[in-house]
C-alpha cells in the first residue's frame, strides 16, 4: 500500500511558503491527498497502513509536518501553520476513526450474513412414516361410531357358508349369491366347507348369537369377492359392517344415524338421500346416496350428472335374521349397514384406481401422512 | 331391463315426463340407470334388484308407475280385445301334455295354431323389439318375444310337425342325454335338468332354451305354443350348469308369475293369428300341478309404526297397496275410523309377487312408495359404553412409534403365490389354499407377512424409489389341526439409505443394526426384546436373529419374531437388486406384553447425586458377545452401577488379528451419596480384573 503523498512523504519539502494564503494552499493539498488515500480503504490492514502513514507517531505525515513545517516556520507564519496543522490533525484523526468504525461495521455485516441461516434450505429431515389411507378411513369411521356408543368387534376372514350366507337369509341357490362370487377354501376330504367372507356381515350373526340385546357394533375388516381386478374392482377390499338392535329402534333412528355419519364423514353441507333397494338380510333395504361433493348437486362427471353419489347399502334388519339367533322379532328391531372403506376413501380423496391401495407405491403412500 | 316409455302408457295413465319418471322410479326402488331416445320413443334402462322379477316386463313396470301416481293399472285381460277366435277342432284332441316332474315344472300350457304363414314382422313390431335390443327373427318368434317383454311370461313356439306323436312330456333329462339348443351348441344334460320332450326325444331345456330340431322355420305351418312355469331353483341350477343364461332363464330363476301363463298364451296366440294368419284350435291344454292357494297377509298399523317410527295415513296405505295389487281391506274393530292406531288390513298376495309373503314385506312396499324422505331422522341414545377393540390402544402406540421411526404403513391383499410364500414359511406351518383362485399367483392365503412385504419393496425399487421403509399390520393364515387360524403380525421391510445426503449430513446405508434398533424401540413398549441367533433359509446367515419377549423376572419369554437381511437367493426371486432387511413379530403375544408392561409401570426415583462415567477400552477375542461383557460386569453385584453401554466398536489398525476392540462405558451412581474418586477407582479395578479373568479381556492403553 502506498500513500501517494509527495508533499508529505520523505519528499515532504520544507514549507517554502511565505504567505498565509500559500500556507493554506499547501495544507489544502495535503488534505486532498489524505482524502484520496482514505477513500480507498476497505479492510483492516489497509486502514492500519493509512493510520501509520498519516498519524504514526514516529514518521507519520502529521509528525513530519510538525517537524518540518511548524518548527521551521517563521514566527509570523507560525500561528497560521499551527492553526492549519490543528485543523488537518482533527480532520485526519476524525476520518481515521470514522473509517475504523465503518470497517468494523462492515465486518460485522459480513459475519452476520455468513452466519445467518438460509431459511429456504431444508432443515435436517429425520424421515417419518405415514399411516395408510385405508387405515385412516377405518379410524375415521370408528371415531364417528364410537361417539354414538358403538363397540368395535372383529371376526374371521375364513368363514363358514352358514355365517356368510344362510344365517343372513341367503339360502343356497339364492340369486344374491351371484352378486357375491365367492372364494372357497381347500378343506380336507369330508370336512365342512369354508370360504373367504364376502362381507363383514357374518359378525352380525356371531355377535347376536353370543350377546343378548341391545347390540350396537361395528365390524371393520377385509372381505373377498371373486371379481377380476380393474380400476373399480379388487378381489379383496375393506368393509365396516354396522349393526344396532334394540326394542326401540325404528327406520327414523336408522335414518338419523346414517345422516349423522355422512355429515361427519364428508362434511356438514352434504345432504343424504335414501333410495329403496334390496338385500336379503335387511328390509326395508336402502342405498345411501350423498349429494355430490364435487359439484354440490348440480351434476358433473363424478355423479354422472345425477347430483348424487351412491355411498353404501343399509337397511332395517330383516326379521328372518333374528330367527337364526333366537332374538324375538316381534319385540326387537334394528338396522345394519355395510360401508365400503376403499370406495369411501376413493370418493373422499379422488382416487380413481382402486389398485393404488394395494400397490403401496411410496409416492402414493406419502400423500396421506 | 329396458323399458319403452310409450309402451307403459298403454297400461296406465300418468303425467310424468320421462326424466321425472326416471327420478320417481329410482326413489321408489326401481333404479333407472339411463334414459335415451330411440325410434320407438324414450327408453329407460332399468337396473332391477333381484327380488323384483315382476318388473321384468312393461306391464309389471306399469304397475309400479300406477302405484307412483296412485292411479289404476289397466287389467291385463283388456289386451285381448274380446274373445279369442277359435276353430271347432279342440287342441286337446290334437296334442297331449304330461308333466312327470311337477317339482321342476309347476304349470304347462299348450295352444295349437294351424296353417300359419311364417314371415317378417310388421314395422311397428320390429321397431319396438329392436329398440329393446331384441333382433327381429320372424313374425312367430317375434310375437313370443313381444309377449314376454309385455307381460313377463317367457314363451316358446314349437314346430308341431316335428314333435313326435304330437306329445309333450316334461321330465328330468336322462343321464347322458344330449340336446342341440337353438344356438347350435350341443349340450350334455343331467337328471337335475328339466327338459321338454316329445314321444321320442327332448326338444327343449325347460325354462332355458328351445332345441334346434323343433325350431320354427320358414316352412313351419303348425305351431305348439308353450307357456309354462318352471321352478326358480331348478332353472337357476340348469342355467349355471349349462353356462347358458337367457331372457327366459333370467325370468324363471327369479320367479315368474304362474298365473300369467295362460293369459299370456292367449295374448300370444291372438297376436300370431293376426300376424301370421291360420287358425287357433279351441281351448288350451293346461297342466297345473303347482297351483297354490296363497294365504292372506295382514298389515297392522302398530307394526308399521314399530318398524318405521312414523305414521302413514290410511289413504296412502290403501292407494299404494291397491295399485300394487294387494287388495287391502280394513278388517279391524275400528274400521269406521280412518287412521286409527288399531287399523289392520287384510291383503291378498298377488301371484306375481312371490317376494311379498310377510307383514314386513308389505311395510317395505308402503315405505318405498310413500317416500323414504317423509320419515324424519332421529338419533337414539346408547345403553352401553362405546368400546374399541381390546388391543386398540397397544396398536395405536405401536403404529405411532413405527411412523416416528420412519416407516410407512401399507395394505396388501393376503392372497399370494404359493412358492413365494414357501420361501418365508416357518417349518411345520400348514398353509391355507383357495380352491378356486382367480390366478395361480393368488391361490394361497399367506402364511407370513414377508411375502407381501417383499412384493411391496420390489414394486417401489422397480419404479426408482430406492429408499423405502414400510410396515404392515395384518393377518396371516394357517391350519391349526382341522381349523383355520388367523394370526395378527407386524412386518417391517427396509432398503436403501437410512439417512439421505443433505446440506448438513452425509448419507448412510440402512443396515441390520437399523432394523434391530427399530425393533428394540418397539419392544420397549412390551417390556423389551431379547435377541437370539437364528437362521431360517430366507435370512442371510451372518445378519439374522430372532426376537423373544423379555418378560422381566421370568427369564426370556417365547420367541415371537425374527429379523434379518434377505438372503441373495431369495432377493433374486423378487428381483430385489439392493440389500433388503425384513423383520417382524406376532402381535397377539406382543399386545398382551404391552398390556402387562403398561400395568406394571411404576415410577423409579431419580438420584439427586451425580453419576460418574468410566470408559473401558477392551481388546476381546472375536466372537465375544457384548452381552457376556455386560453379564460379567453386572455379575459383580456392584449396586452403584447405573448402566453398562457399548459405545464404540473397532477392528483393524493397532488391533491384533483375531481380536477386536470394544469401548464399554459404565456409569456409577448412588442414591445415597456422591461417589468419591477412590470408590470409583476401586469399582474400576474390580471390573478390569473380572473381565480379564472371565473373558481374557485386555485393557487397551491409548
Amino acid at each position: 500500500m502506498t500513500i501517494p503523498i509527495e508533499s508529505a512523504g520523505q519528499t515532504l519539502s520544507p514549507l517554502g511558503a511565505s504567505t498565509p494564503e500559500a500556507v493554506a494552499e499547501r495544507f489544502a493539498a495535503l488534505r486532498a491527498d489524505f482524502d484520496a488515500a482514505a477513500a480507498n480503504i476497505a479492510d483492516e490492514a489497509a486502514w492500519k497502513a493509512l493510520r501509520d502513514a498519516w498519524a504514526g507517531r514516529k514518521s507519520g505525515v502529521l509528525t513530519r509536518v510538525t517537524e518540518q513545517w511548524l518548527k521551521t516556520a517563521s514566527p509570523a507564519l507560525k500561528p497560521v501553520v499551527g492553526q492549519e496543522l490543528n485543523r488537518l490533525r482533527a480532520h485526519i484523526e476524525a476520518s481515521i476513526e470514522a473509517r475504523r468504525a465503518a470497517i468494523e461495521a462492515g465486518a460485522d455485516v459480513l459475519a452476520a450474513t455468513r452466519d445467518r441461516v438460509d431459511l429456504s434450505l431444508p432443515g435436517v429431515i429425520r424421515p417419518v412414516g405415514s399411516r395408510n389411507v385405508i387405515r385412516q378411513t377405518f379410524e375415521e369411521i370408528e371415531r364417528i361410531f364410537l361417539s354414538l356408543g358403538f363397540a368395535v368387534v372383529e371376526g374371521p376372514e375364513i368363514e363358514t357358508p352358514y355365517y356368510n350366507f344362510e344365517a343372513l337369509n341367503i339360502p343356497e341357490h339364492h340369486p344374491a349369491r351371484d352378486t357375491m362370487d365367492t372364494f372357497y377354501i381347500e378343506t380336507p376330504p369330508g370336512a365342512d366347507p369354508l370360504l373367504l367372507r364376502t362381507h363383514t356381515s357374518p359378525m352380525q350373526v356371531r355377535t347376536m348369537e353370543k350377546q343378548a340385546p341391545p347390540v350396537r357394533i361395528i365390524v371393520p375388516g377385509k372381505v373377498y369377492r371373486r371379481d377380476n381386478p380393474d380400476a373399480t374392482h379388487s378381489y379383496m377390499f375393506h368393509q365396516v359392517e354396522g349393526l344396532a338392535v334394540d326394542t326401540d329402534i325404528t327406520f327414523c333412528e336408522f335414518k338419523g344415524t346414517v345422516e349423522h355419519f355422512v355429515r361427519e364423514f364428508l362434511g356438514p353441507a352434504i345432504k343424504t338421500r335414501l333410495r329403496p333397494s334390496y338385500f336379503p338380510f335387511t328390509e326395508p333395504s336402502v342405498e345411501v346416496d350423498a349429494s355430490c361433493f364435487a359439484c354440490g348437486g348440480s351434476g358433473c362427471r363424478l355423479c354422472k350428472s345425477s347430483g348424487w353419489i351412491e355411498l353404501f347399502g343399509a337397511g332395517m334388519v330383516d326379521p328372518a335374521v333374528y330367527g337364526f339367533v333366537n332374538y324375538d322379532a316381534k319385540r326387537l328391531s334394528g338396522y345394519a349397514f355395510g360401508l365400503g372403506v376403499d370406495r369411501l376413501s376413493q370418493l373422499k380423496y379422488g382416487i380413481d384406481d382402486v389398485q393404488l391401495f394395494f400397490q403401496n407405491d411410496v409416492r402414493f403412500l406419502r400423500q396421506f401422512a | 331391463m329396458k323399458i319403452l316409455y310409450d309402451w307403459l302408457k298403454e297400461f296406465v295413465d300418468f303425467g310424468l315426463a320421462p326424466e321425472e319418471l326416471r327420478s320417481r322410479l329410482s326413489l321408489a326402488g326401481i333404479a333407472v340407470e339411463g334414459l335415451e331416445q330411440t325410434a320407438a320413443g324414450p327408453l329407460l334402462d332399468v337396473d332391477l334388484t333381484i327380488n323384483r322379477p315382476d318388473c321384468l316386463s312393461h306391464y309389471g313396470m306399469a304397475r309400479e308407475v300406477a302405484a307412483l301416481v296412485r292411479g289404476n293399472l289397466r287389467p291385463a285381460e283388456s289386451l285381448l280385445q274380446g274373445k279369442l277366435p277359435q276353430s271347432a277342432t279342440s287342441a286337446a284332441d290334437t296334442v297331449q301334455v304330461e308333466i312327470q316332474c311337477p317339482e321342476l315344472c309347476g304349470r304347462y300350457t299348450a295352444r295349437v295354431l294351424r296353417g300359419v304363414t311364417v314371415g317378417p314382422s310388421p314395422d311397428w313390431l320390429r321397431r319396438r323389439l329392436e329398440a329393446l335390443g331384441q333382433a327381429s327373427i320372424s313374425n312367430i318368434v317375434d310375437a313370443t318375444n313381444y309377449v314376454m317383454l309385455e307381460l313377463g311370461q317367457p314363451m316358446h313356439a314349437f314346430d308341431l310337425d316335428r314333435l313326435a306323436e304330437h306329445r309333450i312330456v316334461v321330465r328330468r333329462a336322462n343321464k347322458g342325454e344330449k340336446l342341440r339348443t337353438l344356438d347350435g351348441v350341443e349340450r350334455a344334460l343331467s337328471p337335475e335338468i328339466c327338459v321338454i320332450a316329445d314321444a321320442a326325444q327332448s326338444v327343449a331345456i325347460g325354462g332355458v332354451m328351445g332345441g334346434a330340431t323343433s325350431e320354427i322355420g320358414p316352412a313351419s305351418r303348425n305351431i305348439l305354443l308353450e307357456s309354462a312355469w318352471f321352478d326358480p331353483i331348478a332353472v337357476r341350477r340348469a342355467s349355471k350348469d349349462l353356462g347358458l343364461r337367457t331372457e327366459a332363464s333370467m325370468r324363471f330363476e327369479r320367479g315368474a308369475d304362474p298365473e300369467m301363463a295362460e293369459l299370456a298364451s292367449r295374448r300370444c296366440a291372438a297376436m300370431i293369428r293376426e300376424l301370421a294368419g291360420g287358425e287357433i284350435l279351441a281351448g288350451v291344454i293346461d297342466v297345473y300341478p303347482g297351483r297354490r292357494q296363497l294365504p292372506p297377509l295382514e298389515l297392522r298399523r302398530a307394526e308399521l309404526l314399530r318398524v318405521m317410527g312414523a305414521d302413514v295415513p290410511d289413504s296412502e296405505v290403501q292407494a299404494i297397496l291397491g295399485a300394487l295389487g294387494f287388495q287391502p281391506r280394513r278388517v279391524d274393530q275400528t274400521k269406521g275410523n280412518p287412521d286409527s292406531p288399531l287399523a289392520v288390513w287384510q291383503c291378498r298376495q298377488p301371484s306375481w309377487r312371490q317376494d311379498v309373503t310377510r307383514e314386513i314385506d308389505l311395510i317395505e312396499e308402503i315405505a318405498r312408495h310413500y317416500g323414504l324422505d317423509k320419515f324424519p331422522p332421529r338419533l337414539h341414545g346408547s345403553k352401553q359404553p362405546a368400546a374399541r377393540l381390546p388391543h386398540a390402544l397397544a396398536e395405536d402406540r405401536l403404529r405411532e412409534r413405527l411412523i416416528g421411526l420412519g416407516y410407512r404403513e401399507i395394505t396388501t391383499i393376503p392372497l399370494v403365490n404359493e412358492d413365494e410364500d414357501a420361501l418365508f414359511r416357518l417349518d411345520g406351518v400348514a398353509p391355507v389354499r383357495v380352491k378356486n383362485p382367480l390366478a395361480e399367483d393368488a391361490g394361497l392365503m399367506r402364511s407370513n407377512g414377508f411375502v407381501s412385504m417383499a412384493h411391496a419393496l420390489a414394486w417401489n425399487l422397480n419404479r426408482g424409489q430406492r429408499n423405502v421403509r414400510l410396515f404392515e399390520i395384518g393377518r396371516v393364515y394357517e391350519w391349526d389341526g382341522a381349523r383355520p387360524r388367523e394370526l395378527r403380525v407386524l412386518s417391517l421391510g427396509a432398503t436403501g439409505h437410512a439417512r439421505e445426503k443433505g446440506p448438513f449430513e452425509s448419507e448412510r446405508a440402512y443396515e441390520f443394526a437399523d432394523i434391530k434398533g427399530d425393533l428394540d424401540q418397539l419392544g420397549e413398549l412390551a417390556g423389551g426384546f431379547r435377541w437370539r441367533a437364528s437362521s431360517v433359509p430366507w435370512q442371510s446367515a451372518a445378519q439374522s436373529g430372532q426376537i423373544a419377549l423379555a418378560t422381566p423376572g421370568k427369564g426370556d419369554g417365547p420367541t415371537i419374531g425374527i429379523a434379518g437381511k434377505l438372503a441373495t437367493r431369495v432377493a433374486d426371486r423378487f428381483k430385489l437388486r439392493q440389500d433388503v432387511f425384513l423383520g417382524g413379530f406376532g402381535l397377539d403375544p406382543f399386545f398382551a406384553a404391552v398390556r402387562d408392561a403398561r400395568a406394571a409401570r411404576h415410577y423409579q426415583p431419580i438420584s439427586r447425586f451425580p453419576g460418574v462415567e468410566r470408559d473401558f477400552s477392551l481388546l476381546l477375542a472375536e466372537g465375544t458377545a457384548f452381552s457376556s461383557v455386560r453379564e460379567a460386569i453386572a455379575g459383580l453385584g456392584i449396586a452403584e452401577i447405573a448402566s453398562i453401554e457399548a459405545v464404540d466398536l473397532f477392528r483393524g489398525k493397532n488391533v491384533p488379528a483375531g481380536k477386536f476392540s470394544l469401548l464399554v462405558r459404565v456409569t456409577f451412581q448412588s442414591h445415597h451419596t456422591t461417589l468419591t474418586e477412590t470408590q470409583v477407582n476401586a469399582f474400576w479395578a474390580r471390573i478390569v480384573a473380572r473381565l480379564e479373568e472371565k473373558l481374557g479381556a485386555a485393557l487397551r492403553t491409548a
